[in-house]
């Protein structure tokens, strides 16, 4: 870690300001986008995650997306599926109000969840809010840091790495609400599949309404 | 939706046509995004957006059997980062563009990481001569000066006083499947340059498919049996045998189009030790299988077929030999067809679902199932994958699979399968110099038998060790091996049976490693010669097995440190030798230094006489250039055997005929002085392998142990990549029950051992492997102790150097024990510190 940093008053007062408006009453995005994943069609590979890595340039440690292996049963009878996940860009994130220099904050117009890195102070408060374990300490630098969504490829018209890197197709963004209410066309989805806001061993949604939605495993399902 | 938001709904409009003019390579982003500003801060600024960044077309280009985009994005002489094909770097592509006909050819997580590779810390940048003993990891800089005249003087000293035998080629296509820098058993740089040296053994079996090989040669007379990737999407039931292509990728999309058959209703069959990602991805039935046992169990179905009457008769009469006594060539006529072997007509041994179930463990219930399965479901694919074959006589589960291919008439037909190999659509694939001296050779043997040949010389029978015949007097004499060229290959860390090898080395007085990281191999070798990689040369990239599109491959970069392309040394060296003219026909003398022209001559000729004259391409070289990617469209999906199948062409057997009985097994005089050395039945058999659950051998060693492919490594490439290390560990697969017999926990550190050698690495306990089977990954780094255990799980230490009669390597023939260790698994490379290379970093203006 190098010497501590030094901020600009001023813009920490704005954005310490800006965070205290959007504590009780969260950012309501234009329209919200969020990521599908399915978690039968997946084959695990992680060429997503790679992906993500080589984009945001992050030695071994922090891992924005992760792919996480569930398996189970008693032989020969045993299943298994992936869940895949990065940051949720919640509606609700219980990140941001937890951040003393008001560093993040969730944007307008497609409501992604972003850290400024020039005002995060490495204090670690947001990784241990999120139930999902998305902010992540990069001691490379001593910077708390996350998936952006790849905003800069969203600006420039295109999709985030990781959904152009996906082998089976299985991973996408899209406006959220379209997502779940089926009307968005994607491949993530297959014919006569639906999504699910939840799956089993996650956290609960009500948390911090997570935009992700899920075509479940059968073994996967909550209720 | 709000008019504002309208740029982003555009983008994320898959089949907006005009994207290609807003978002192409190189152009700014105006147009959709003009209303938006940059993005206002990233977590880790400075930070270059790709389009700030110029973007080259390039591909990946090593040994994992497919052929993915990469897309690199650099500054200056440095690359940013990668992406993949994103549909716009093909005529008429645009970004999105991923139609079932054209689809993306998307990077796997290996090809992902290939920066991380480039740059690595074990990359070698200068050419590196041994100061210290073979595997110590000693060495010092050398000029290439130093170091080409220290190897050509020894090449001359080694030929003079040992005769042409005396050079082993292990070439191997670890480096470049390309066009044109190739590495590579049979078509390689090295292979030329030591042949036209007139000082080569060649190592003629493939460790990965040898069994098969074999068995498509004698079947179908080709190896050409596979299909297009795309032909999957037809199939009503795909069974997959010991096959996982979650982990192994052939061809660009197979994964994706399998999907696509589930989503239409295809069903899936797993027949293998563990429950892989591929079984849940398409919710497979599994089958848990004995390792070894599939050619009884194959025979199993094959009964209960014929006993139901089941086989399609006329597709028998009409394409295949020796099915049955209706179908026995006239030679024949009375012999043993493979229907008498399998009812036991012609032995007494019926081989009934009952029978095989004793042998391979699976329920004869279940096999009579599947068999009912695969006889009346059209079109089936039954893909016979090359694990099962990697094993003392593979070869006959291949043959085997074969068969029962075709009793089922799903030859030939689209959504059937004839695979096998799996080679599919026959691509322009070289644009190497076309002269007679690309594969000569004094003796050829099997590529694991090296280390017995060396340790035995000259007290060794021919059969030991494959010798190839030959048609002059030195047939059948053993050759005398002084030294070993690697090129592409890591085989010393990558072959059977690592300790026989290491004994074997010392006896050696010239070994050559061609590479561009450090390798286990690379400590043992006394010249390290530095090669620049993919991404350091120009060459055009093919697909491996299937896939029909061609990748640009320009150098995207300089050579990193001093390195050299395989081309440039070779060409050197042969300069030195003084037969440079005759092997880089189109360089000049300064090729060392100024290759670029001559690569490019080479490249721009094969792609005008090759692929524009012979596959009706009309696009020219420069036009590919501009776009990087040319995927060919096909009327239909290419279907293996389809012209013999409904235009009558004949198969290029001896007979023209699916040889199940096959004319040269069965015409064989004496096996011994054939490069199989051992007999081999000319219709496919069970043979009871020697070692296996069922073994007397298993009463010391219990626990019968397979290693398959990896995915987060091919073979042993990328296995000092941290990123890819994030994603596994190299572990030992235990079935629950028997860990908890022995009270082993996921993560405890484990010993595995047998007679050949010892390996410590930690547990991965689950359901999901077979009880009496345990799974380690075959590639990782070895990495030995002072009491010769290898620390980083390599399981070729375990491995026997006794090849099937075919040739097949038998890497999953293995019997171990296992316990809880206190010994340390490495899951690095400790050795990195005395053999890295110095490492050098361009300055970048970024
Ligand atoms: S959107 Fe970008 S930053 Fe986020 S997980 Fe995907 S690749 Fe990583
Ligand atoms: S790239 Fe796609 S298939 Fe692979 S792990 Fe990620 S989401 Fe799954
Ligand atoms: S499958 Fe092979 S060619 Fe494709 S990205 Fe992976 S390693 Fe590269």
């Amino acid at each position: 870690m190098t010497e501590a940093k030094k901020l600009d008053k001023e813009q920490v007062k704005q954005a310490v300001k800006r965070r205290k408006q959007v504590t009780y009453a969260p950012v309501q995005p234009e329209e919200q986008l969020g990521f599908v994943h399915n978690n039968v069609d997946c084959i695990g590979c992680r060429a997503c995650e790679i992906a993500c890595k080589d984009k945001n340039g992050l030695a071994a440690g922090p891992r924005f997306r992760r792919v996480q292996y569930i398996e189970g049963g008693t032989y020969p009878e045993v299943y298994a599926y992936k869940v895949n996940m990065s940051c949720n860009h919640c509606a609700e994130p219980a990140c941001l109000p937890t951040c003393p220099t008001g560093a993040i904050w969730k944007r307008a117009d497609n409501g992604v969840v972003d850290i400024d890195s020039t005002l995060c102070i490495g204090c670690r408060r947001c990784e241990a809010a999120c139930p999902f374990g998305a902010p992540q300490f990069d001691p490379s630098d001593g910077l708390v840091k996350k998936c952006n969504m790849c905003i800069d490829e969203l600006e420039a018209g295109r999709k985030p790495y990781c959904v152009m890197a996906c082998m089976m197709r299985v991973l996408d963004i899209g406006p959220i609400d379209e997502i779940r209410s089926g009307e968005y066309d994607t491949k993530a989805i297959g014919p006569g599949e639906e999504t699910t806001r939840r799956v089993k061993g996650l956290a609960n949604p009500d948390l911090t309404n997570p935009s992700i939605a899920f075509i479940p495993h059968s073994k996967g399902k909550v209720d | 939706m709000s008019d504002k938001l309208k740029w982003l709904a555009d983008s994320l409009n898959m089949n907006r046509r005009n994207f290609l003019k807003t978002t192409a390579v190189g152009a700014a982003t105006t147009g959709l995004v003009t209303a938006k500003k940059d993005a206002e801060a990233f977590a880790y600024e400075p930070y270059p957006k790709d389009d700030e960044l110029e973007t080259v077309v390039t591909s990946c280009a090593h040994n994992c059997g497919s052929r993915h985009a990469l897309i690199a994005h650099k500054k200056g002489d440095v690359i940013v980062r990668l992406s993949t094909d994103d549909g716009r770097f093909q005529k008429d592509g645009y970004f999105g563009k991923d139609t079932e006909e054209e689809p993306q050819l998307r990077g796997c997580l290996r090809g992902r990481s290939y920066r991380s590779r480039i740059y690595s810390q074990e990359r070698l940048l200068y050419p590196m001569i041994r100061v210290g003993a073979r595997g110590e990891g000693k060495f010092k800089r050398a000029s290439w000066d130093e170091a080409l005249d220290l190897v050509a003087g020894k090449m001359l000293d080694i030929k003079m006083k040992y005769g042409p035998t005396a050079l082993l080629d292990q070439s191997y296509a670890g480096a470049s499947w390309g066009v044109f820098h190739k590495s590579d058993q049979i078509a390689g740089l090295l292979g030329r340059f030591l042949g036209l040296f007139g000082c080569r053994t060649n190592s003629w079996s493939v460790p990965s498919y040898q069994g098969t090989v074999f068995s498509s040669t004698q079947t179908f007379g080709s190896i050409e049996d596979g299909n297009e990737d795309d032909a999957y999407a037809y199939s009503k039931l795909i069974i997959m045998w010991g096959w996982n292509p979650a982990y192994t990728f052939h061809g660009g999309n197979t994964f994706y189009y399998m999907r696509l058959a589930k989503q239409r209703g295809c069903k899936f069959v797993l027949i293998d030790p563990q429950y892989t990602d591929a079984a849940s991805a398409y919710d497979a039935w599994w089958i848990p299988i004995r390792p070894n046992t599939d050619a009884a169990m194959l025979a199993g179905m094959a009964h209960y077929i014929f006993a139901n009457n089941w086989q399609d008769q006329l597709f028998i009469n009409k394409f295949v030999q020796g099915m049955d006594q209706g179908t026995m060539p006239e030679w024949g006529k009375g012999g043993e067809s493979f229907k008498d072997y399998i009812m036991g007509f012609s032995d007494g041994i019926a081989k009934t679902p009952e029978w095989a179930a004793e042998i391979c463990g699976v329920p004869a219930e279940d096999i009579k199932k599947l068999a009912k399965m695969y006889a009346l479901t059209k079109p089936a694919a039954l893909k016979a994958s090359w694990a099962p074959g990697r094993n003392a006589y593979g070869e006959q589960y291949n043959r085997m699979a074969a068969a029962l291919q075709a009793m089922t008439g799903n030859i030939g037909k689209l959504g059937g399968c004839a695979e096998g190999i799996g080679k599919g659509w026959h691509a322009e694939g070289s644009a190497l110099p076309e002269d007679p001296y690309s594969n000569i050779y004094a003796q050829a043997i099997k590529s694991d038998r090296w280390a017995h040949c060396v340790l035995n010389f000259p007290n060794l029978k021919r059969e030991e060790i494959g010798l190839w015949p030959r048609q002059d007097p030195t047939d059948g004499l053993p050759p005398l091996i002084k030294g070993i060229f690697w090129q592409g290959s890591n085989w010393f860390n990558q072959l059977t049976n690592i300790n026989k090898e290491i004994k074997a080395i010392n006896n050696l007085e010239l070994v050559v490693c061609n590479d561009s990281t450090i390798t286990p191999s690379g400590l043992y070798a006394d010249v390290l010669l530095p090669v620049a990689t993919h991404f350091e040369r120009h060459d055009v990239a093919l697909p491996w097995y299937k896939g029909h599109y061609y990748i640009h491959r320009p150098k995207v970069i300089e050579p990193m440190g001093e390195s050299k392309t395989d081309w440039q040394i070779y060409t050197e060296l042969a300069y030195r030798l003084g037969f440079g003219p005759v092997y880089n026909p189109r360089a000049k003398r300064d090729y060392f230094h100024y290759n670029d022209a001559t690569d490019e001559e080479y490249l721009r000729y094969w792609w005008e006489s090759k692929v524009m004259a012979h596959q009706h391409v009309e696009m020219s070289w420069d036009e590919f250039k501009h776009y990087g990617i040319y995927k060919f469209k096909m009327d239909k999906p290419h279907v293996a055997f389809e012209d013999q199948i409904k235009k009558g062409k004949p198969f290029k057997t001896p007979s023209g005929k699916i040889e199940i009985l096959s004319t040269p097994l069965a015409t064989t005089p004496d096996f011994a002085k054939t490069q199989f050395g051992y007999y081999i039945p000319p219709i496919p058999k069970w043979i009871e392998p020697w070692e296996w659950l069922g073994h007397q051998k298993a009463v010391k060693y219990p626990f019968h142990m397979i290693t398959p492919h990896p995915r987060w490594r091919t073979h042993s490439i990328f296995n000092n990549i941290p990123w890819l290390r994030e994603t596994y560990e190299q572990e030992i697969t235990i079935n629950a029950s028997d860990a908890k017999k022995r009270g082993i926990k996921t993560g405890d550190t484990i010993e595995a051992w047998n007679d050949r050698g010892k390996i410590v690495l930690p547990a991965y306990v689950t359901e999901r492997c077979m009880p009496g089977v345990v799974v380690v990954h075959e590639g990782s780094w070895l990495d030995l102790d002072e009491n010769g255990v290898d620390r980083s799980g390599n399981p070729d230490f375990l491995t026997d150097d006794n090849p099937s009669p075919a040739g097949a390597f038998a890497y999953n023939t293995i019997l171990v024990d296992f316990k809880k260790s206190d010994l340390d698994h490495r899951p690095g490379w400790d050795k990195l510190a005395t053999s890295r290379s110095h490492v050098y970093r361009r300055d970048s203006d970024m």
